[in-house]
């Protein structure tokens, strides 16, 4: 009896087999995978998009800021402050500045001027 | 034919293969055949061309002071076919943008994929609104980011700087002529949104980005112009002419150091502001210049050696009938040197010296001193003046154009005149912009001093400039527009108004002063000009009364800007008169 049925047994190929296995198990991965990869992108994608946005915003408040100071510090707003009484100026008078060198004219700023620490008589 | 089992199964297989074979076609057909037109109409469907709006370079003056800026702002924008739900968004859009209904829903008629609902919405108003629009789900209202031009100073500059339209571009002042480095560039990227109408960054297509305009900084220092502003305000409530004008300029390089014209207008208003208000006048108004002329006809006559600067001219005793018509000066004077023709401003005198010349060369004189030409200052609009040619002259025309009459100059033009006599006989092109820098600091381009002509010799220009500083002495027609510590050079005028229906209108006059200091090495050139001013009496409305005065403390308050150092004899306050005599020998 058991002999006949060891004659009907079809025989596994186990290297067979592991072959299919491997092959179905790496197509399977390579198909999560592409999908896990793919999702990944668009997360990637929508995170940037917000550090975008984020960057974007920061960049805004930063000019109106800097439109605020341009504003504020303007010839026109302290003078304003001046007449307001919030800021006061007094002229310097002409016996109060004590003038250290001639006065050099150049064309760039930068420009190094020698300086003569000899007061000028008056 | 039996239809066995075996048979109709491949009866079966051949008719899944026949159909699978179709389907197959069909795919290939649709993905190969027809792929770009269909890829076309997906893309149609769900990308769009998105612009990256540059930022418009800002205005600087020369100590890099913000002249124009930009205020980040968004531009709502619309696609119709995205719309969810026209009614809700309709009503949500009119209420956040304070926009009447029935123009958003116009707006939000038909299927248009590019609608812009309103620009320079602020920032705060934007995100209120996306925020809203998020919490009712509503598609199809996108936000784009933009900038809106802002002039920290207001009204101060107003003619220089400019403005610009709706769309950034350049309209008026430096705004409009430097408008090419100031715009920059837009870019663009190619995005698909999805149903939601959310971008799908994934799907990103090409992109180019935006190009930023130059950073235009120029030649005006706001410290001078704040000076000039608050003196020419203080004229205005003093004289109340309908117009007035200062320049300021450096006399070796021509750069526009200060300019401000009256009536103006504030740049941040300006939809509120008339024509009347939006004319730069130093480029803009001709005026008749007045005695300020007669440094040309001197200059000439003296280039020409027609004369000498001790020659004497008789001046007729103050009535002289030429062409058979009468020519006064305002006092009587007999012989006068080519010097004191200047100094008391005799207008027979400078008529006599025109005479000598002859027409023609006296019209070339003018030319060279740039009349009847534009300047070429970076500014939009200037005019070159009223120049008739000698063929086109009366009898009596040279005898009326030496004193600034018969003739339309330009404040600008008149001030360039005074500048070559300060710079040795130079004419140089009055420039206001300074430089052009681009975002990274670098110079685009640095504009150079452009000297144009050698208009009469050196020995010439500093004749005229030892002549002009006897006109601020106690001697000449500006005793009141010299400053302590300074000697300076200058000339007055003051001519009556032109009637526009002809002739000249009776008690009316443009008066001017026209000077530089100090006299010995120019650091700046001033002219001061109003017109029709309202003085207590008549007789005090002359260039020397009104406009010397303005010039003086304008010079004043400039020249310790500027750290000029006062000349050490006039610090122990000697008479003017000397001060002049003293100092015209240096040169």
């Amino acid at each position: 009896m058991s002999r006949s049925r060891r004659k009907n047994w079809n025989a596994v190929n186990a290297a067979s087999l592991a072959r299919w296995i491997v092959l179905t198990a790496f197509l399977a991965l390579t198909g999560l995978s592409y999908v896990y990869l793919t999702i990944q992108l668009y997360h990637l994608g929508d995170r940037r998009k917000a550090l975008e946005n984020e960057l974007a915003g920061l960049r805004t408040q930063n000019d109106v800021a800097s439109a605020q100071i341009a504003a504020l510090t303007s010839r026109s707003a302290l003078q304003r402050r001046l007449k307001e009484g919030y800021l006061k100026m007094i002229p310097i008078s002409e016996r109060n500045i004590v003038r250290l060198s001639v006065p050099i004219r150049s064309d760039s700023d930068d420009a190094v001027r020698p300086v003569v620490n000899q007061r000028p008589s008056r | 034919m039996k239809w066995t089992s075996r048979f109709r199964c491949a009866l079966i297989c051949l008719g899944f293969v026949a159909i699978f074979s179709g389907f197959s076609f069909r795919l290939i057909y649709l993905q190969m055949v027809k792929h770009d037109e269909y890829a076309g109409l997906a893309a149609e469907k769900h990308v769009h061309k998105q612009i990256i709006h540059a930022e418009r370079g800002s205005i600087v003056d020369a100590n890099g002071d913000m002249l124009a800026d930009n205020v980040p702002v968004q531009t709502v924008v619309a696609d119709a076919t995205l719309l969810n739900d026209k009614a809700a968004a309709v009503e949500l859009v009119s209420r956040e943008l304070k926009m009447p209904a029935a123009e958003v829903a116009e707006k939000l008629t038909g299927d248009r994929r590019y609608i812009v609902l309103q620009r320079e919405v602020p920032a705060a108003v934007a995100d209120t609104l996306r925020g809203k629009l998020r919490a009712q789900k509503l598609r199809g209202i996108y936000f784009e980011q933009d900038s809106t031009r802002v002039y920290p100073n207001g009204p101060m500059l107003c003619h220089v700087v400019g403005f610009t339209d709706f769309d950034h571009k350049g309209i008026d002042g430096v705004e409009a002529t430097m408008d090419e480095y100031l715009r920059g560039q837009d870019g663009y990227r190619y995005v698909e949104h999805n149903r939601a109408g959310q971008e799908i960054v994934l799907y990103r297509g090409q992109e180019r980005a935006a190009r930023n305009g130059y950073q235009v900084q120029l030649t005006i220092d706001l410290n001078l112009q704040t000076i000039v502003e608050n003196e020419i305000d203080a004229a205005i409530r003093e004289y109340r002419p309908q117009k007035a004008t200062i320049i300021l300029m450096r006399a070796q390089t021509g750069e526009i150091l200060a300019m401000a014209n009256r009536p103006n207008f504030d740049l941040n208003q300006r939809s509120e502001a008339k024509p009347e208000q939006m004319k730069n006048r130093a480029i803009i108004d001709v005026m008749e210049p007045g005695s300020t002329f007669k440094i040309v006809a001197a200059a000439a006559a003296l280039n020409e050696g027609r004369v000498h600067l001790d020659t004497t001219v008789f001046c007729e005793n103050g009535l002289w009938n030429y062409g058979g018509r009468p020519l006064h000066d305002h006092k009587a004077y007999g012989e006068l040197s080519v010097q004191d023709i200047l100094v008391k401003s005799s207008n027979i005198g400078a008529a006599k010296l025109a005479i000598g010349l002859g027409e023609q060369k006296f019209y070339e004189y003018i030319r060279r001193f740039g009349f009847g030409e534009r300047t070429g200052v970076e500014l939009p609009g200037e005019i070159p003046g009223l120049l008739r040619p000698p063929q086109n002259w009366s009898k009596i025309s040279i005898t009326r154009i030496p004193m600034g009459h018969e003739i339309g100059v330009t404040a600008l033009q008149m001030t360039t005149a005074m500048a070559t006599i300060a710079n040795d006989g130079k004419l140089v092109m009055p420039r206001i912009v300074k430089s052009v820098t681009g975002a990274d600091g670098k110079a685009i381009s640095t504009l150079s001093p452009v000297a144009l002509r050698q208009v009469v010799s050196t020995q010439t220009a500093h004749q005229i400039g030892n002549a002009l500083r006897g006109v601020v002495s106690d001697r000449g027609t500006a005793a009141a527009a010299a400053v302590p510590g300074f000697t300076i050079a200058g000339k007055t005028g003051t001519a009556q108004k032109v009637d526009p229906k002809g002739g000249y209108e009776h008690g009316k006059y443009v008066v001017s002063f026209s000077g530089y200091l100090p006299a010995d090495h120019p650091e700046f050139i001033g002219l001061v000009v109003l017109d029709d001013a309202q003085t207590s009496k008549p007789e005090l409305n002359y260039g020397g009364l009104v406009a010397g005065p303005i010039f003086s403390k304008i010079a004043e308050k400039a020249a310790r800007y500027l750290d000029l150092q006062p000349h050490e004899e006039i610090r122990k306050a000697q008479p003017v008169a000397r001060v002049a005599l003293t100092n015209a020998s240096h040169r």
